[in-house]
């Protein structure tokens, strides 16, 4: 069925992760945006609607500058780590309403180094909070995985074992930017940071771009010779009892994450189960946040995690190949960009043309997760 | 030398200090600090709670770097700190855990205390709440 409000990739492009001072957010965002455009065959001219999304690199509807004028309605997003969600829902959703029938979203993000700088006034908090040395994302982390892993009995091998298995598959990729494999030991053993997290259990703050170009059902296989189905999208915020970043007290358990709410919420809308998915991205701004949100969003039950890890499963050649990117932490942490870096793995690996380690079998089904703060979710469920 | 609280919203004016959060008449929850409305709830009104000054850890982690500024360190200058979430039974409370690192373990009991946050510029010493481990909380 080729309906009209049905929405489909049909092209995708990415400007490499990692550090380059040559380059500006908007010269990356511009070069996955051409390169988007080519690999659909289409020209910026035909593109109806258009979303971008930055967190602190500029203005993405400047970019009409340097691609063309043609009047495009171009809706700019900024939504924290689920920015590029946010801007292929807004696109998608313009499509599906007949607003135009080839759209675009774009992310990037060039940040400092070392860890993002935090206000707490912006947070609606004291002072008093920062100045103790309490307003850290990294101790968040840290404090939120050391409590799954005493409720459900893992140990902190299988976050080196997530460590491991990002570095891997990130040397095997063109575009990431951590590209030296580590052993669970050397990861393990790495400097201790908040723990149970190490050095090389976090992702950095770096730089990158990625884009996408969407079109309706009765363009898309005209355009495309393998369009990838946006099968369903859903975004969440937190509600009531959420572990979130940034929290001075928490309600007594058990804390429900948007992460559980969005998950639910697309795979009900697309018809398909966890079990189904043969390819995922899961937001891993470090090893515990995988860990987590393997479970999260259903993937595994909660504390069936260690035993997957060991038995390989979330290997490219796995039940259920995980983050085959490197994600986050082989790839950094643009937080504009990253999210559209999942869709672009995804769609790569549905039409089976990875640019790294290529999940065998022709894989179906795919899925993306991202998580950040205040407290949001948004997540995916692609399909050929 | 004179000594003064962080903020003085987080306390009550009791000696040693109380930590000093909000319940909600409608539902029951326990916020801290305090604020005017339930995070939960939309009928019910704020009034002051005083929190229990003893309880569990729930969760730990060290912070092994310094942080940024806004952070001020301690007159000698950061050192590793430990931080976590403390069980009151009816709210977790994020603090500093004056509690070494060989006796740290979730569950353990542990008691309010304040110590030392920074040195204003005028010599104040200035203390935060925290919590240390309770030797009469072992059941």
């Amino acid at each position: 069925m080729r309906r009209t409000d049905e929405v489909y990739a049909i092209g995708c492009g990415m400007h490499p992760f990692g550090r380059d001072e040559t380059v500006t957010g908007m010269d990356m965002a511009e070069r996955a945006i051409r390169e988007a455009l080519a690999d659909a065959g289409v020209a910026w001219a035909d593109i109806g609607y258009a979303a971008g999304g930055s967190d602190v690199s500029g203005k993405p509807d400047t970019l009409v500058g340097r691609l063309g004028l043609t009047g495009v309605p171009f809706v700019n997003v900024q939504n924290g780590c689920a920015t590029g969600a946010s801007t292929v829902l807004a696109v998608a959703n313009a499509l599906r309403a007949g607003e135009a029938s080839l759209g675009l979203a774009v992310g990037f993000d060039k940040h400092e180094r070392g860890a993002f700088h935090v206000s707490a006034a912006r947070y609606g908090l004291g002072d008093w909070y920062a100045e103790t040395g309490m307003m850290l994302t990294t101790q968040f982390f840290a404090l939120k995985t050391r409590r799954y892993l005493y409720e459900h009995g893992i140990s902190e091998r299988a976050l080196a074992m997530i460590a491991a298995r990002a570095f891997r598959n990130g040397s095997d990729h063109p575009l990431a930017w951590r590209r030296k494999p580590l052993t669970e030991q050397e990861i393990l053993d790495s400097a201790e940071v908040s723990p149970p997290l190490t050095r090389y259990m976090f992702c950095s703050p770096g730089q990158g771009a990625a884009a996408l170009v969407l079109a309706r059902g009765d363009r898309a296989f005209d355009l495309c010779e393998q369009p990838v189905r946006l099968a369903s999208l859903a975004f969440r915020t937190r509600r009531f009892g959420s572990f979130e970043v940034f929290s001075p007290w928490l309600p007594p358990g058990p804390h429900r994450s948007p992460s559980v709410d969005a998950a639910e919420a697309v795979f009900r809308a697309a018809g398909v189960r966890p079990a189904d998915v043969q390819v995922a991205q899961l937001q891993d701004t470090d090893s515990g946040s995988e860990l987590i949100h393997l479970a999260e969003t259903g993937l595994c039950g909660h504390g069936e995690q260690e035993e997957l890890l060991s038995a390989g499963e979330t290997e490219a050649t796995g039940r259920i190949p995980v983050n085959t990117d490197g994600g986050c932490l082989a790839g950094g942490e643009p937080v504009g960009a990253s999210g559209l870096r999942q869709f672009h793995e995804v769609v790569r690996q549905l039409q089976g043309r990875a640019p790294g380690v290529q999940v065998p079998g022709a894989p179906r089904v795919g899925f993306t997760h991202v998580y950040g703060a205040p407290g949001i979710s948004a997540c995916s469920v692609l399909t050929v | 030398m004179t000594t003064r609280v962080i903020d003085e919203v987080l306390f009550d004016d009791g000696d040693p200090p109380r930590l000093a959060g909000a319940r909600c008449s409608g539902c029951g929850t326990v916020v801290f600090p305090r604020q005017d409305s339930c995070p939960k709830c939309s009928d019910g009104a704020m009034s002051p709670h005083v929190l229990a000054v003893s309880g569990h850890v729930w969760s730990w982690t060290l912070q092994a770097f310094a942080p940024k500024p806004p952070y001020r360190p301690p007159s000698g200058g950061h050192r590793p700190y430990h931080v976590g979430y403390v069980d009151l039974g009816e709210v977790l409370v994020e603090a500093l855990l004056a509690v070494p690192r060989a006796e740290i373990r979730i569950g353990l009991p542990v008691r309010l205390t304040t110590v030392p946050a920074y040195r204003d510029e005028d010599g104040t010493e200035v203390v935060t709440f925290a919590f240390r481990p309770d030797l009469d909380g072992e059941r």
